[in-house]
């Protein structure tokens, strides 16, 4: 384990415009662009970083909302080891759409034990006045879905956007702590069929 | 044998700044690619530059645990996992990945749809080729940048399409895989000028090989050709693209008839040794299917098999059957220079190596499957790397190389005429050596690029105490480098100790001052047990050069050894590696981003500095080329091998002049040896070809001098080169004496002689010489030696021939004798017509002489077409003799009587013609050529129609010679009419004798229907001409007898002549009667 960095990768789900390339972007360059692209497709950027004594490289992915991309962004969700699930504050929209996200992906993951699966939930753009969603509410969603560790960001002004990507890689760690100490040898790669039935296509 | 050479093929070395432990290694497009073990991510650094700097560094989305490069696409593919998941990606554009910090977009092979147009900026792409089977290997086609996939039971291909971002930025995201068709992308379209950089990579998958059985380790792609390894299995097939489904469907049933049902453990499989080459490697036992994968636009592929080897294990001693496995099995294309100007998409060779822990094999694929080399390692190899030039294999502890045969392969393929008198290449059969062997520590893996060597080392899985000696004790290693040599030597059953070349040999340091004086090769005291090495290899004309070097103190021990000319035969194919190379391009070796080879990039031009420094470096390599040409030539020429007549060639292709061929084997005052069986092939063949270099007389005496030693028996047959022109001739006679005292008289000696003394201007010597035989045994001579008459003309139809001074004797004493000669050579095709007559006219003597000749050509030639020719030209002749009235000449060879007997063209002369034209009417000179026409005409060869136009210039019945040659025509066309009218008006005395003679048969009817009336009505004009009445009478009996009295009856006039016709009727009546 030493010489080898685990590589984590999240993902970020969304609306359009509630602000994940943005957030990526204040977590690895610590910038706030008003130009930014819009996203199409799938990117990823790599930020390499330390987490209670770990070093972790975390391959932040970040997807086009919309619903025309759809067949582009799917085939990328196998293989994410979190999912940060992401709605805007000032548009309640985005956040009765989180169900629907959260579902996207536990079907094209194809998530084993959804129920088990780390979800972070981020409410973005809190530097924004006229709030349309309130923090109780969300809060109460997070709860009833699976008790999803709750974050409120602004990409705009960096307000706990370190602390949120911490958190999902926290939690990945912590999943594959209890892996490891489940399954002690690497019995997995005996089996034929889970690997083969697990690639891709 | 194995030759085992010292040379010193690695120039220098880089240690490459890696921070972390490399576990993957790749190369291309002047750059090494390095996953860290167990990393997720790819650096990048440039080959190009000093010190290897970093490119850059990108991440990768899983671990990858194969990388491979293509420089066509300039695309790196991975096989990576990833939570227990295996994926395909392909990483493009990562060259703008300099800094880390930049987004790097994703998508599923076809997806296309995003690009720098839309961003502005390049950005790297990452394209994801979902499989249904799990992919074990892949391989980059290095011709065409297409991607051969592994799998456990099948091999997918993937065609590489280029997409222009002009084309995507009209396709919305929803459509963009249905409307990404490959007539769009089949065709790359240029680069747009603003935006030069911006065309995005995709993948088609194309055509599917089920292998189920076989268990694929390694697969190559090359130019269509597609190469699987097993453990121990190896199988090449080449995949045809063919846009005919007919006989597609035709291949595609033949490929399904290979019995594919049959599980392997139902039976037991022999292991054994197993080669099958071509499409008997059907037979193998392995099967494979296409699936069709219906993309139209891509045709239908079909299959044929090419080879296949199956190993066994137990056979191989000095590793354990464990460790006897395939590897490093690679497809290698050679572009070569004419070739690739035709189409520069194919590669001229292909050829396949793989290799066993203590063997490697290497074939030629293209043109016929062949295995060229098996190279057999000292010990066991881990890896081993197939440039153009050379082959680098790795054991744990060292580096070697080998010399290989794809040069001389290529060159067959380039240059039809090696292998001829003209061209030379050392085969393709010649021995494999090893050139060198360099010892490293922990070797791990390799790869190499263009002229470099990439080498892992990582010392940890040795004891720490010996990793320590042996990075410290240099002396050690010289040791250990020393035995082992020692042992290769004495295994291949050489003792070093007999032989002081190998001794010394031995006995020089193995790290040489080149060597030494780069950078320590040990690893260097960076406290990790690993490195990772660029070992640059020298340039080919100091390995030449090297090479060169080492021939020559071979050649001071053992003049006449192989290995003098061995080496020099390795350093001619390193030459002819380079030289045969197309030109270099602009970029240098490796094709890549962002030429992909489209129909308008091809030919790339070079630029000015690129091109005027491979200029003068192709002038360097040149001169080098004809320096090794002559000493290979030298090396035959001397050598008293069957392969001598390989001197002739190499000596052409040195440019040496044959004065310069001459000095380099005057043999050595000491040496007991004399002139070469080589170099007098080489002399003689030089003499035999027309040149038109005539040699000094110092230089053609000499030859005679060598001849005289060599082989006197060629000296008559040198003598009659004219290169030979100005030896000196009373030497000649002298030499010639002596052999004809030696070996008895024979025609072409005795008429060499003859030449001779005629040079010395001995006119009694020349006669008493030619007199010595019979004229038939002379013309035997000339057909032997056509040269002792004629220079020149070898070269076939149209080359110039000139007489020889004999020739010029011969006209004046003997022309008889000449122009039998030359009818002689004509007939045994030593001479062409159109040459003879040159000949002739250059003897001044196209008048006569040659007529003479043409005249004994006719009567001797066979050929239809010669015989046309000659009885027109002839004809034409006669005619001008008749009317030009020209000076005669003084004797003719053959009067017509001779030719009337001797051909049928020249028919007997119709006894009219004598009425006509009596001997005494012309001169005798013309007569004579009046008797030759006439008797033309009359023989049944003559065309009328090609002489009738020359006739018609002579005036008509000008002369009686004139009347008969148009009557003789008139006739042979059948206009008789017209003849008995000519001949009745200018000469009535011959018509009986012409009726006679031509009014038979067919024309029997012409005696009343013309002759008569025409008798009758001039008897009754010229009622007092004797020469009619006589006619008259004569015709008046054949008639008679020839028809019934009642036609009689209708022929007779009406007035008083009828009288004339009664004793006639009478006659012919009684005739009827009798009947
Ligand atoms: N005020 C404010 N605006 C933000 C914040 N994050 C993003 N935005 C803006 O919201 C818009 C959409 O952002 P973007 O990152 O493209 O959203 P995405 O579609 O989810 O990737 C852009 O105009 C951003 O400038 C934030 O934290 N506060
Ligand atoms: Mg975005």
């Amino acid at each position: 384990m030493s010489a080898k960095t685990s590589l984590l990768k999240v993902i970020l789900l969304g609306d359009g415009g509630v602000g994940k390339s943005s957030l990526m972007n204040r977590y690895v360059t610590n910038k706030f662009d008003t130009h930014l692209f819009h996203t199409i497709g799938v990117e990823f950027l790599n930020k390499d970083l330390e987490v209670d004594g770990h070093m972790v490289t975390l391959q932040i992915w970040d997807t086009a909302g919309q619903e025309r991309f759809r067949s582009l962004r799917t085939p990328f969700y196998r293989g994410s080891d979190c999912c940060l699930l992401t709605f805007s504050v000032d548009d309640s929209q985005s956040f009765l759409n989180m169900g629907n996200w959260k579902k996207e992906f536990v079907y094209y993951a194809d998530v084993k034990e959804p129920e088990k699966f780390p979800f972070v939930v981020l409410g973005n753009k809190v530097d924004v006045a006229e709030r349309q969603v309130s923090a109780e509410d969300a809060r109460q969603w997070c709860l009833e879905n699976g008790n999803y560790p709750y974050y409120e960001t602004s990409a705009k002004d960096a307000t706990n956007v370190a602390g949120a990507f911490e958190e999902a890689v926290r939690r990945v760690l912590s999943m594959e702590e209890r892996t490891d100490h489940l399954i002690p040898t690497d019995t997995v790669s005996l089996h034929r069929k889970p690997r083969s039935a697990s690639c891709c296509s | 044998m194995v030759h085992v050479y010292n040379c010193h093929p690695f120039a220098s070395q880089q240690i490459v700044q890696v921070e972390q432990e490399p576990g993957l290694l790749c190369s291309g497009g002047g750059v090494i690619f390095v996953v860290a073990t167990g990393g997720c991510k790819v650096e990048a650094y440039s080959l190009d530059q000093e010190g290897c700097p970093l490119l850059c560094r990108f991440a990768t989305m899983g671990t990858p645990r194969i990388i491979q490069y293509s420089a066509i696409g300039d695309y790196l593919v991975t096989i990576e996992d990833k939570n227990n998941a295996t994926y395909l990606r392909a990483y493009t554009n990562w060259r703008y990945q300099a800094e880390e910090k930049s987004r790097v977009g994703v998508r599923m092979l076809g997806h296309l749809l995003r690009g720098a147009s839309q961003r502005s900026v390049a950005q790297m792409e990452i394209i994801e080729i979902p499989l249904s089977e799990r992919p074990v290997a892949v391989a980059c086609c290095p011709v065409t940048g297409d991607l051969l996939v592994a799998c456990e039971k099948t091999l997918v291909l993937f065609t590489l399409r280029r997409e222009s971002q002009h084309n995507l930025n009209q396709l919305n995201p929803q459509s963009s895989f249905q409307n990404t068709q490959p007539s769009h992308s089949k065709k790359a379209v240029p680069n747009s000028p603003s935006n030069p950089n911006v065309s995005v990579l995709d993948f088609e998958r194309s055509v599917i090989l089920h292998i189920p059985g076989l268990g694929p380790q390694q697969v190559a792609l090359c130019a269509g050709y597609v190469a699987v390894h097993a453990e121990l299995e190896v199988l090449v097939v080449k995949l045809h693209s063919s846009l005919d489904p007919k006989t597609a469907e035709e291949l595609a049933d033949m490929n399904t008839c290979v019995d594919q049902g049959e599980d392997p453990g139902d039976f037991l499989v022999l292991q054994r040794h197993q080669e099958l080459l071509g499409e008997r490697a059907r037979d193998c036992g392995v099967s494979v299917t296409i699936e069709k994968t219906g993309m139209e636009e891509t045709g239908q592929y079909t299959l044929s098999f090419v080879l296949y080897r199956r190993f066994a294990p137990d056979f191989f001693q000095g590793c354990s059957v464990e460790e006897t496995k395939l590897h490093s099995l690679q497809l290698h294309p050679m572009f070569t220079r004419n070739k690739s100007m035709q189409c520069p998409e194919e590669p001229s060779c292909v050829f396949c190596f793989f290799s066993l822990p203590t063997t490697g094999y290497l074939y030629s694929l293209r043109g016929g499957v062949e295995l060229l080399s098996a190279y057999q390692y000292p010990e066991k190899v881990l890896r081993a790397v197939l440039t153009d030039d050379l082959l680098h294999v790795i054991t744990k502890s060292a580096l070697q190389c080998f010399s290989v045969r794809c040069a001389a392969v290529a060159a067959r393929v380039e240059d039809p005429y090696i292998d001829t008198t003209m061209r030379a290449c050392p085969p393709v059969s010649l021995k494999v050596c090893a050139l060198r062997m360099q010892l490293f520590i922990g070797l791990r893996t390799m790869c190499a690029l263009g002229r470099h060597v990439m080498l892992l080392s990582a010392a940890d899985a040795e004891p720490p105490e010996e990793a320590d000696r042996a990075t410290h004790t240099r002396s050690f290693m010289e040791f250990r480098e020393h035995s082992m040599l020692t042992d290769i030597f004495l295994a291949l059953g050489i003792d070093p100790t007999t032989t002081p070349a190998l001794e010394s040999l031995l006995s020089r340091p193995f790290l040489s001052k080149k060597w030494a004086g780069s950078r320590p090769k040990a690893p260097s005291v960076t406290g990790h047990g690993w490195n990772l090495y660029v070992v640059n290899t020298v340039s080919p004309i100091t390995l030449y050069h090297e090479m060169v070097e080492y021939s020559c103190r071979y050649a001071e021990t053992h003049p006449m050894g192989e290995s003098c000319r061995h080496l020099l035969s390795e350093a001619h194919l390193i030459l002819r590696a380079t030289l045969i190379k197309p030109l270099p391009t602009a970029k240098g070796e490796p094709r890549e981003l962002p030429e992909m080879p489209t129909d308008g990039e091809k030919a790339q031009r070079p630029t000015t500095d690129a091109f005027t420094d491979s200029k003068a470096e192709r002038q360097v390599m040149e001169t080098a080329f004809r320096e090794n040409c002559a000493q290979l030539g030298d090396c035959f020429s001397r050598g008293n091998q069957k392969d001598c007549h390989l001197a002739l060639p190499y000596y052409r292709m040195s440019g040496l002049s044959i004065t310069e061929v001459m000095s380099r084997n005057r043999p050595l005052p000491i040496s007991p040896c004399s002139y070469g069986p080589g170099f007098v092939f080489y002399l003689n063949h030089f003499l035999l070809e027309e040149t038109d270099q005539i040699l000094s007389q110092e230089a053609a005496d000499e030859i005679i001098d060598i001849f005289s030693q060599t082989e006197p028996s060629q000296l008559v047959t040198v003598c009659a080169s004219p290169a030979m022109a100005d030896v000196s001739p009373a030497k000649v006679l002298r030499r010639l004496q002596h052999l004809e005292q030696a070996t008895g008289m024979s025609v072409p000696l005795t008429v060499t002689m003859a030449t001779m003394s005629l040079r010395l201007d001995d006119l009694r010597r020349y006669t008493e010489l030619m007199e010595k035989h019979a004229e038939m045994l002379l013309v035997y001579g000339f057909i032997e030696e056509p040269r002792l008459l004629l220079h020149g003309g070898s070269g076939g139809r149209d080359t110039q021939v000139r007489p020889t001074q004999l020739a010029n004797q011969l006209r004046k004493d003997q022309p008889g004798l000449l122009a039998a000669a030359m009818v002689a050579l004509h007939e045994n095709n030593k001479v062409q017509l159109e040459q003879a007559d040159q000949v002739f006219k250059e003897l001044g003597c196209e008048h006569n002489l040659l007529v003479d000749f043409w005249e004994a050509v006719l009567v001797a030639s066979t050929k239809e077409a010669i015989i046309q020719e000659l009885l027109f030209r002839l004809a034409v002749v006669y005619i001008d003799r008749l009317t030009s009235g020209m000076a005669a000449p003084s004797k003719l060879l053959k009067s017509t009587e001779d030719l009337i007997n001797s051909c049928s063209h020249y028919g007997t002369l119709y006894p009219w013609l004598r009425i006509l034209t009596p001997a005494s009417n012309t001169g005798s000179q013309q007569q004579e050529a009046l008797q030759k026409l006439q008797s033309l005409l009359c023989g049944p060869s003559m065309p009328i129609g090609a002489v009738q136009p020359l006739l018609e210039q002579l005036s008509l019945g000008a002369t009686l010679w004139g009347l008969s040659l148009h009557v003789l025509c008139a006739t042979r066309r059948g206009q008789h009419g017209n003849c008995i009218e000519k001949l009745l008006d200018h000469c009535p005395q011959a018509i009986i004798p012409y009726a006679n003679h031509h009014l038979q048969e067919t024309y029997m009817a012409l005696w009343w229907q013309k002759l008569l009336p025409e008798l009758c009505n001039r008897t009754r004009a010229e009622t007092e001409n004797g020469i009619l009445l006589a006619a008259l009478k004569e015709t008046l009996l054949v008639v008679a007898t020839e028809i019934s009295p009642v036609e009689f009856l209708e022929l007779m006039p009406d007035d008083g002549t009828a009288l004339y016709f009664l004793p006639h009727l009478l006659a012919c009546s009684q005739r009827q009667l009798l009947a």
